[in-house]
């Protein structure tokens, strides 16, 4: 009876292997929706790409979903933002995935941040400041400048892993470089009245955002990288912002709204609310995502909420 | 006679007319090739000067390229990122593993004994390192003040195994079930259940080997199966303190096989189910049977931090034991030791919701009995709350409701947790 379930076992699983839908398409797992569309945009009908996080998740909170670990099992490619942002649920994954080729040791593994020059590494690894990333601010993909430089390690990722379609990654490339380039010249001029303007944000992930559009960063909610305000820390940043008249308290959709707006009301500032990963406000692209995070800072700063 | 000389005169001078134009002209094509060729020479040395001064150009052209985009990137900084050499990923010290300890410390207060108890639960030393391309190995040091230190785990893993295979082999936690196998730091409560410390004797550590399968399928389906010495970290240290590690036959050994598998109900719903089977086949010796099921609400969006896991447990020990009493000497009266098999079982369910971005509130039911001898049934309500100011330090206090044959209690635990380092639960303690 033993031999008979397992032999039923046994054969219900070889069953669901093969059953397993077969593509020719190169199977891609990107840990961002800003990697998956930037694969999309580059390999076309050649790469057949699955996202883990969603756009409204904070990139540091992804839940470490079984299901994930399959589709990370069959991959061809894994492309991962860089820079420490999926410490939290890639490795894990990986750990139990069995597939060493997309390990960040193998051939498969692409990392978008490899032409970024990282900004805020820490001189100082230690925990009493926070939850810091030790190779720098891994929050670049918001600075569609940036964008190009991720797009450029994505492309030359998918070309080492599938070389035939090398040619047509470079086109893509080309094609979503473009597009970009229009785009940014566009929101450069679109950003104008931003520059100059300070403003506080929930979690210091806009170092490159800010800088791309001249805004003034004077502090953060959180009272340090990934640690929840206190009290003290409150009254401090509230003081510091009406004394600097900052004007946008600039919140991620992922984080919590009413303190935030808390914030904003006590020192006359505006919510701007705006998401670190594409698709966070409801748009489908990352050049939608790059645009919705313009027009939502630019909303507030002219008198409406973006919260 | 006249007329034939002269035509013949005429002839000769028209000839010689003849000769002489084209050798005037022979010698014009000569003279006029040499200037095209001088001036197809000059021509020439002009583009190799064009191409040269293009190729510096060209040069230049890309290095300012070059430059511009590393400014626009850098947005000010000197240059961009070097052509990279492969992914960044944290720097490893090869001669150091990932190291990190937990302080857990407790105090307890009990109606029973109106007192209080200052304790460190666990002071646990975790490394953990890649060997070589093939091999992982971790190893973990506890001491607390109720047992002594302990090499909880030292084991090795196996990373590149093919057909999604992975083996594990040394001391560790076997894969009994859901929280057997967790690190007491990782549990959402300050205790273990104690059905889980009855049945199982603590945590599941065991002596053996372990192979693990993925399937290879859309669908998430894990199978666990070991072969260990024994499973359970008490009876694992009462063989140690017996002096064991005597050989023994293969149907002494424990066998275990652990399914699991999991499903997206929703977006944000997700079920897992396990099941456990454990057994020791000579004279039918122990048959260990579980069922682990967790519910899991993850939002993950702007309300990110809240959401609950609601998770149960329950395992069915069929056992039979040596040297336990049987009965009475009718002469004596002198307890009669020998075999007895007993039948027993427990398990818990909780819930632990998730209020904020460090807040959690959570209940559990607790149906315990013994392994053998008496049955002590025990029945512990418990609530728990917890504060995390930070990822890496957390406070919890619990209140547990006992009632049982033998005792009723309650208790309160306060419990203060601390993470140094590089602290992960990974995968397995999810």
């Amino acid at each position: 009876m033993a031999s008979r379930c397992a032999e039923l076992a046994l054969a219900v699983l070889l069953a669901l292997a093969l059953a397993a839908p077969v593509s020719a398409a190169l199977r891609v797992v990107a840990s961002t929706p800003d990697t998956a569309d930037m694969a999309r945009q580059i390999g076309g009908d050649r790469v057949e790409v699955v996202t883990i996080a969603e756009g409204s998740q904070d990139p540091h909170k992804v839940p470490v979903k079984p299901s994930f670990v399959t589709k990370l099992n069959r991959a061809d490619a894994l492309i991962v933002n860089g820079l420490g942002l999926e410490h939290a649920y890639i490795p894990p994954l990986l750990e139990v995935a069995s597939n060493p080729k997309i390990l960040p040791t193998g051939p498969a593994y692409i990392d978008a941040s490899i032409y970024v020059q990282p900004l805020e590494v820490p001189t100082s690894q230690s925990r009493a400041q926070g939850e810091l990333h030790p190779l720098g601010n891994p929050h670049f993909s918001m600075d569609p400048v940036r964008g190009k430089l991720m797009a450029k390690a994505i492309a030359e990722g998918l070309a080492r892993v599938d070389p035939a379609g090398a040619p047509a990654y470079q086109a893509g490339l080309a094609r979503f470089t473009a597009l970009l380039d229009r785009k940014i010249e566009e929101w450069q001029m679109l950003a104008a009245p931003l520059r100059g303007v300070k403003a506080v944000s929930y979690h210091q992930d806009l170092t490159y955002l800010a800088e791309r559009y001249g805004i003034e960063m004077v502090g953060t909610i959180e009272t340090k990288p990934g640690v929840p305000a206190t009290p003290a820390h409150l009254e401090e940043l509230i003081d510091t912002m009406k004394r600097d008249r900052v004007k946008l308290v600039i919140r991620e959709v992922a984080y919590e709204l009413p303190l935030a707006q808390k914030v904003a009301d006590e020192t006359g500032a505006r919510v701007a609310t705006i998401s670190s990963l594409a698709g966070g406000l409801g748009t489908g692209s990352y050049v939608d995502a790059v645009e919705a995070n313009l027009k939502a800072l630019l909303g507030a700063l002219q008198g409406g909420s973006s919260s | 006679m006249d007329f034939p000389r002269s035509r013949a005169v005429l002839a000769a001078l028209a000839l010689l007319l003849a000769t002489a134009a084209r050798s005037a002209a022979a010698a014009k094509t000569d003279s006029e090739l040499a200037a095209v060729k001088a001036e197809l020479t000059n021509t020439r040395n002009e583009l190799a000067t064009t191409r040269a001064q293009l190729a510096v150009t060209q040069d230049m052209l890309s290095r300012l390229s070059t430059k511009v985009e590393a400014l626009e990137a850098g947005g000010g900084a000197p240059s961009a990122a070097a052509a990279p050499s492969g992914p960044r990923i944290p720097p490893v010290n090869a001669d150091n593993p990932a190291i990190s300890f937990v302080v857990d410390t407790e105090l307890t207060t009990d109606t029973n004994v109106h007192g209080w108890d200052f304790s460190l639960q666990s002071g646990e030393l975790f490394l953990s390192a890649p060997v070589d391309p093939f091999l992982r190995a971790f190893a973990t040091i506890n001491g607390s003040s109720s047992s002594g230190f302990d090499i909880e785990e030292a084991a090795v893993v196996t990373t590149s195994l093919p057909w999604n295979l992975t083996v594990k082999g040394g001391r560790f936690f076997a894969d009994v079930g859901r929280m057997p196998h967790w690190h007491d730091e990782a549990l959402p409560f300050t205790n273990r259940p104690p059905s889980i410390d009855r049945i199982i004797g603590g945590e599941s550590q065991a002596e053996g080997a372990e192979l693990t399968w993925l399937a290879p399928t859309e669908h998430f389906i894990q199978l666990n199966a070991g072969l260990y010495n024994t499973i359970g970290a008490d009876r694992n240290e009462q063989l140690r303190a017996e002096g064991f590690h005597g050989y023994r036959a293969f149907d002494e050994l424990t066998w275990l096989v652990h399914p699991n598998t999991y499903f997206d109900l929703t977006d944000t719903l997700n079920l897992e189910v396990g099941g456990t089977f454990a057994t020791v086949a000579q004279n039918d010796q122990r048959k260990l049977y579980g069922v682990d099921v967790t519910l899991r609400h993850q939002p993950g969006t702007s309300s990110a931090y809240q959401g609950f896991v609601l998770g149960a447990e329950w395992l069915w020990n069929n056992e039979r034991f040596a040297d336990v009493p049987v009965g009475f000497d009718p002469l004596s009266g002198e307890t009669l030791l020998g075999h007895r098999r007993f039948d027993r079982n427990g398990g818990y369910a909780y819930l632990e919701t998730f209020w904020n971005r460090r807040y959690s509130l959570g209940v559990r039911a607790d149906f315990a009995e013994d392994v053998q001898g008496d049955v002590n049934r025990q029945q512990t309500y418990s609530a728990f709350a917890t504060w995390m100011p930070s990822e890496f330090h957390r406070l919890r206090l619990q209140f547990d409701e006992i009632t049982g044959d033998v005792k009723n209690d309650q208790q309160f635990t306060l419990q203060w947790t601390a993470f140094m380092g590089s602290h992960s639960h990974g995968f397995a303690m999810r």
